[in-house]
């Protein structure tokens, strides 16, 4: 026998069409916003609830839930019946049940559920799993009400999707805020003009970061001295005189291979093999950071010429010059903006890395005054690095938080200056 | 006429050996390397990728940490890859232009922050936070390098992406929208699936990053040598095979010494074919495009 929804519907139907009648059609874009609305601000809730660990309550959160579970109900009865879409509801029925389900569910769940008892070292607490389904029910929730609100339109995938990689990008900003952030309002308290101008002592509790930043600033200028020529040298032979063949394609292999080096693992080699020369010593450490930054450099300083076009190197021919005058006066000049920019980019990372410097170059306290290149010196990642050791210690907390700021502060810059050089000078063809 | 011959090609030599000096690194590299590793493959042989590290027994065997960077750096891709090629789509093809323009130095910069500055955050913030959070004795794990080399992880991704996004035609991106696709279905059936290659190329390259990156994974990661069980608790203390050298290296002797070089070659070998793959990859996009 075949039931005739149709008699079931009518009174329904007449109801709900008074409900969304068009001189009330207001109504339908008031549930939608409430429940964009609720669900943005769940997702909301469950970001700040796993980032501040506390639990926002076992009412509210059956309540929250309740109310969405109810919006969407009212959506899906009216895309049934004034849209006339039957098909595509099938996920917001399913989703609107979990909700519904959710409801219950969650705050009914223990305060904390052991893994323990799995042999796992951790519980998993109620306010996390909380969160979790406000983030992600929040989610869904946005996107199924933007569904009626166009017209289960191909529109209205399109601006679920944008929300999610907008909240995508807002989880990508929160850490940098937070390390910024963080490093800033902690660090600039411990700043005085005794902490930059005095050396280190009694294990870094007291007096300043002199030599650190004098031994960071004399790594930098070694590194520029060897890498800058080294790697504008190179870059200058693989786009001008390179004509391929097997040493030039062996060449840019191993740039390739040297840019992905782990910056540990040319620790281990300056260990090996600068160590027994040099003993520990800044020139071990500079001649280190200059292999790491040399492709950094190669590959920018690369780009900059090939961005320079053909057209004016041949009018340089043309007038008779050699290639070598070409170089020297019609291609590298446009170019050097590009190059110095890759060549800064590239100090930047050797001014912030501990992990080659830490066996071969540095010492904790005890450097000479003025810095020479065969004895060790101080450096402020390193430096970062002891204090960091020694926190819990010894009461060296601020002074670590002081020492970070001036760090990050010198790298940033570096890296600011090479951005807004590249901006400023950029030469357009 | 000769002197300006000679001189021509007294430079064109000059030049060549600049460029050749980067062979001549990677060789010695590989060469300490292994020269300095070994003795202990030949004392383990295969057998070195057991999980057995024991200080007192004079026992290094370094399979231990070889799980420890896999499960740390599938952790961090779980978070970075998402969370980056969002990242990159937003960039590169919705974001207005003055967002663009405030938010693309910013990523860059995020890029140039040290790891150590990471990892001091990671030791004093992160790790203060998930003790709380998942209830563990001590919050140093597998959990929180992941979530730290995720973070370090994500600029890289993001910008090689961005750049292949950039990258792709705008005739194919118009032809799409003129035949009535919605910008968004022109990203996910025309646009990215043209960038791919470059897409890969960025996640392999914030791969070997997070493989390698070894100042802030050693300061939250706990370097305790030993495979957690079950396998995938990872709220275990743990180590990587760059946490291990850059913790024991300092007071290292004899045998420790060829085992944690042998962690060195191991890395060197790992990371250097990612990245040939990687700037094969991104070189076949940059190719693609070039002809029109």
């Amino acid at each position: 026998m075949k039931l005739n929804l149709e008699l079931i519907k009518k009174p329904f139907q007449s109801f709900f069409e008074s409900l969304f009648d068009k001189d009330n059609y207001n109504i339908k874009n008031l549930i939608v916003f409430i429940s964009l609305i609720i669900s943005l601000f769940m997702v909301v809730l469950g970001f700040f609830s796993a980032f501040y660990n506390f639990y926002i309550g076992d009412l509210n959160l059956r309540i929250i839930f309740i109310i969405l579970g109810i919006l969407m109900f009212f959506q899906i009865i009216y895309s049934y019946l004034k849209l006339n879409i039957r098909k595509k509801l099938f996920t917001m029925i399913i989703f609107t049940i979990i909700v519904i389900f959710l409801a219950y569910f969650l705050p009914a769940f223990p305060p904390k559920y052991d893994l323990r008892q799995f042999e796992m070292s951790a519980s998993i607490l109620k306010f996390l799993i909380s969160s979790i389904f406000l983030v992600i029910i929040g989610i869904f929730g946005v996107s199924f009400s933007i569904k009626p609100l166009y017209n289960f339109s191909s529109k209205s995938k399109q601006y679920s999707a944008y929300f999610v990689l907008i909240i995508s990008i807002i989880l990508i900003l929160v850490p940098l805020m937070l390390i910024i952030g963080n490093i800033l309002f902690n660090g600039a308290g411990g700043i005085t003009p005794d902490f930059l101008t005095q050396d280190v002592s009694r294990h870094g509790q007291e007096g300043g970061i002199s030599k650190p930043i004098i031994g960071t600033l004399c790594l930098i200028g070694g590194v520029a001295i060897i890498s800058l020529p080294l790697g504008i040298g190179a870059a200058v032979f693989l786009t001008e005189y390179a004509k391929g063949g097997i040493v030039v394609r062996i060449i840019r292999i191993t740039v390739d291979i040297l840019q992905g080096v782990p910056s540990i693992v040319h620790g281990l080699f300056a260990l090996a093999f600068f160590v027994p020369l040099f003993g520990i010593s800044l020139l071990s450490g500079i001649l280190v950071l200059s292999f790491l930054t040399l492709p950094i450099i190669i590959r920018a300083s690369e780009e900059a010429i090939l961005a320079v076009p053909n057209s004016i190197r041949e009018g340089s021919y043309a007038l008779g010059a050699t290639k070598w005058q070409t170089i020297r006066r019609v291609v590298i000049p446009p170019a050097f903006p590009g190059i110095i920019t890759g060549g800064i980019l590239g100090l930047g990372r050797a001014a912030g890395e501990t992990a080659p410097i830490m066996f071969v170059a540095v010492v904790f306290i005890g450097a000479p005054d003025i810095p020479s290149l065969f004895l060790p010196i101080q450096a402020l990642p390193y430096h970062l690095l002891a204090l960091i050791y020694y926190i819990g210690a010894y009461e060296v907390e601020q002074n670590a938080w002081a020492t970070a700021f001036i760090l990050l502060g010198i790298v940033l810059s570096i890296n600011a200056i090479s951005i807004i050089i590249r901006e400023k000078f950029r030469v357009e063809f | 006429m000769l002197r300006r011959q000679i001189k021509e090609r007294a430079i064109r030599y000059i030049f060549f050996i600049l460029a050749a000096v980067s062979i001549f690194i990677v060789f010695f590299i590989l060469f300490f390397l292994i020269s300095e590793s070994l003795p202990a493959f030949q004392e383990y042989g295969f057998s070195i990728f057991d999980s057995d590290w024991n200080v007192t027994r004079d026992v290094y065997k370094i399979g231990a940490a070889l799980f420890g960077t896999a499960i740390v750096t599938i952790g961090a891709m779980i978070i970075a890859i998402p969370l980056g090629l969002a990242g990159a789509i937003f960039l590169s093809e919705i974001a207005p232009y003055h967002v663009r323009t405030v938010l693309k130095p910013i990523i860059e910069l995020l890029a140039g922050i040290p790891s150590i500055v990471y990892g001091f955050l990671g030791a004093t913030l992160l790790v203060q936070y998930l003790v709380p959070t998942f209830d563990l004795l001590k919050g140093k794990s597998y959990l929180a390098g992941a979530l730290i080399l995720g973070i370090m992880a994500l600029p890289i991704i993001i910008s090689i992406s961005d750049d292949a996004l950039k990258a792709v035609p705008r005739d194919l991106k118009e032809a799409s929208l003129a035949v009535g696709a919605t910008k968004w279905e022109t990203i996910k059936k025309v646009t990215f699936p043209t960038a791919i290659s470059g897409i890969s190329a960025a996640v392999i390259m914030g791969m070997g990053r997070a493989i390698g990156e070894t100042m802030a994974v050693s300061l939250v990661v706990g370097n305790v040598m030993h495979i957690p069980v079950p396998p995938f608790d990872i709220f275990e203390s743990g180590s990587t095979l760059t946490s291990i050298i850059a913790l024991e290296m300092g007071e290292a002797t004899g045998l420790q010494t060829y085992s944690l070089f042998a962690c060195g070659v191991i890395l060197f070998i790992i990371v250097g074919t990612m990245s040939i793959v990687s700037n094969i990859l991104k070189e076949r996009i940059e190719k693609k495009f070039k002809g029109g």
